[in-house]
């Protein structure tokens, strides 16, 4: 190959603008090239002065679109230069340019001069291609390639492999984070939480306990019976009336006490059912404002007791 | 005046005539004042005349996952009275909560937040406060919870009335804990023992104050019913409602009197059970024992508290009392601290009242 012309590295514009200006290929190539690529003309100029004697060496064109890619992958790569790897795209360039010379320049012959050039490197290339073709290939997942490529690659990929890594470190410490006191549960049930529910069955107990005893002295006649039919009966026309007659008089103690009627058991001169009750959804807020501190004072005196039984709501 | 009918006729033809009622035959309530009644008859129970405690479930910042989960859990356990379906924006702030929640008559906030991803709950009364900050030290969702167990059990009917809350473990405590019991016992509806049907109570919300840890555990379990005395095969048929297989027996007698397996839930503890005051379903019927079963439905969480402010989300703080000037702003970790350890020395001293559960 062209690795006589190596030596000459992308050497600084101005040397290779000099070395240009002697070239007498120069004034050629825009035309051959059609779309003059601006890019590789300096680095590529000062080699085609000794290029002479590659010049018969000729093969078939590669498309442009290949020569593209080549390019770039080697851009790719040889991003943090060293010299080595640098000089393998341009002499891949060099190479097309002079075939591009030669196809612009001799445009009939090429067919035939193809022709001779296999025949006479037909033996050299059987060797090359069978003594590659026998080698055994380790087996590589980057596949058979140049050996700077590989090392070029093999580079990348760690490279590529570290840059994932703490990707997923981060994506795995969000989402420790984001699960940050979820505790997902045994299956059996521990000591403490069979404790917890023996407290809750306590509670609802008491609760239940509370309600039958409220609702039971009621539950204890049945209305079935005419007795207690008519026991039940006179009770609650005597209740009807006690409340239609409290509602008139009662004033201002019952008012004072259904701030927190809830917390205590209803005040007995107080009727059963809300609606009755005068401060019934006037929030007791405009009734009582010169009540409040007498009401203050119950609610601290009910308090206390009611701390301790603060498990039955 | 002029803005009010201006309003009405804006409104659409319902209220056009209402406000004073100038010369029209029949006075017709104004729709804004009609639909205000509604909504303060809607706040208030009907038969105790308590105004119902309603909250908000929402959350302030960005959550994860599993606690967007989290609380829509605590949604379903504030139900019936709170929105399941609150939507919050990004440009939704505190302000615009508040604001809503006056004339819904939304009592209570639970506000999620996750600062530096630790997550915390924040309870607050509105619109005035207290405000009681708790960072969620452990939680397990609802879903975690049903996963654990061989049978869960989570019937939608239970949803309909709103929890018991049982708050266990906060006698003789201090001054942070007495505000909270109260903020906890209106938390839910009270229930009047006269009036309360028990086939409305049907979940329990447990709240215990672990005092060696100073941790609030948070439970909620379902309540179920079970007659005390009766064959397991008795209570699946009554329950099932389906003919019951019959095709090993001789006798029809057989099957109840065959005994099946000895259930383990049949050994009952003396503890667990009541006797009714009215008919709860079929098979619990009233004057007759039932054993309380509980069963957990999750969520779980166990709450530290960090911080009281009197106000909602703002004011002073009360709880991690500040020491000087310069405490006030930052609730150092020793201030906490130190108050911790006061605390303790109260609850040596208080330790000989008591307790709730011990009275029985």
């Amino acid at each position: 190959m062209a690795s006589a012309t190596a030596p000459q590295p992308v050497s600084s514009p101005s040397a290779a603008a000099g070395a240009a200006s002697n070239n007498p290929h120069k004034r050629k190539k825009p035309a051959a090239r059609g779309k003059g690529k601006g890019k590789g003309r300096l680095a590529k100029t000062p080699r085609r002065s000794d290029d002479p004697g590659d010049l018969p060496r000729r093969r078939s064109k590669p498309s442009d679109r290949f020569l593209k890619l080549l390019r770039k992958r080697a851009r790719d790569y040889n991003s943090d230069d060293s010299d080595e790897e640098e000089r393998l795209p341009d002499e891949d360039e060099d190479e097309d340019e002079d075939e591009e010379e030669g196809a612009s320049g001799s445009g009939d012959d090429e067919a035939a001069g193809a022709v001779t050039r296999f025949e006479q490197g037909c033996r050299a290339f059987r060797v090359a291609f069978t003594k590659i073709m026998a080698k055994k290939l380790p087996d590589d997942p980057l596949g058979p390639i140049l050996s700077a490529h590989k090392k070029l690659v093999a580079a990348k990929l760690a490279e590529d492999a570290e840059e994932h890594k703490p990707k997923g470190e981060g994506r795995r410490e969000k989402r420790m984070a984001a699960e940050k006191g979820h505790v997902i549960p045994t299956n059996h049930l521990d000591s403490k939480e069979k404790e917890l529910i023996k407290i809750a069955t306590q509670g609802v107990v008491r609760l239940f306990n509370s309600v039958s005893k409220a609702q039971n002295c009621r539950k204890g006649l049945n209305p079935s019976r005419s007795k207690d039919a008519k026991v039940l009966a006179k009770e609650t026309k005597q209740a009807f009336l006690t409340e239609l007659s409290k509602t008139s008089n009662q004033s201002q103690k019952g008012k004072a006490s259904s701030n927190f009627s809830k917390n205590n058991s209803k005040d007995e001169d107080e009727p059963g059912w809300a609606p009755l009750r005068e401060t019934y959804m006037l929030g007791s807020k405009l009734k009582d404002w010169d009540k409040m501190q007498t009401s203050d004072v119950v609610n601290e005196q009910t308090e206390i007791p009611l701390d301790d039984s603060s498990d039955e709501e | 005046m002029a803005r009010v009918h201006h309003k009405n006729g804006r409104g659409g033809g319902g209220g056009g005539g209402g406000g004073k009622g100038k010369g029209k035959g029949k006075w017709k309530m104004p729709a804004s004042v009609a639909r205000k009644q509604q909504a303060a008859m809607a706040n208030v129970d009907q038969v105790t005349g308590d105004k119902i405690p309603k909250s908000f479930v929402f959350s302030r910042g960005k959550l994860p996952t599993t606690l967007r989960h989290l609380q829509q859990d605590l949604r379903k356990v504030m139900l019936p009275y709170t929105a399941l379906n609150l939507k919050e924006k990004k440009r939704n702030n505190l302000k615009d909560f508040v604001n809503v929640s006056g004339p819904l008559g939304v009592t209570h906030f639970f506000i999620l937040t996750n600062p530096k991803s630790s997550p915390h709950l924040r309870m607050a009364k509105t619109p005035q406060g207290p405000t009681y900050t708790f960072q969620i030290k452990e939680y397990a969702l609802a879903a975690d919870i049903a996963n654990s167990q061989k049978r869960p059990r989570c019937p939608p009917e239970i949803f309909k009335n709103s929890p018991l809350t049982v708050l266990s473990g906060f006698g003789g405590l201090g001054e942070p804990f007495k505000s909270l019991v109260e903020y906890f016992r209106h938390m839910t509806p009270a229930i009047d023992p006269v009036t309360v049907k028990l086939s409305t109570c049907q979940r329990i919300l447990l709240i215990h104050f672990d005092r060696e840890k100073e941790m609030i555990n948070f439970r909620h379990y379902s309540i179920k019913l079970q007659p005390v005395g009766v064959t397991r095969k008795i209570r699946k048929l009554m329950q099932n409602n389906q003919v019951p297989d019959l095709r090993d027996l001789n006798d029809v007698s057989d099957y109840v009197t065959k005994a099946g397996y000895g259930s383990e839930s049949e050994v009952d503890d003396e503890a667990a059970t009541v006797s009714l005051a009215s008919d709860v379903d079929k098979l619990n019927r009233a004057s007759r024992k039932s054993a309380i079963r509980l069963q957990e439905i999750g969520p779980r969480m166990k709450l530290h508290l960090v911080k009281v402010e009197a106000g909602l989300c703002s004011g002073d703080v009360l709880y991690p009392q500040p020491v000087g000037k310069e405490g006030l702003g930052k609730k150092g970790k020793e201030v906490e601290e130190e108050t911790e350890g006061q605390e303790d020395e109260d609850l040596m001293e208080s330790d000989d009242d008591p307790e709730d559960e011990s009275e029985e």
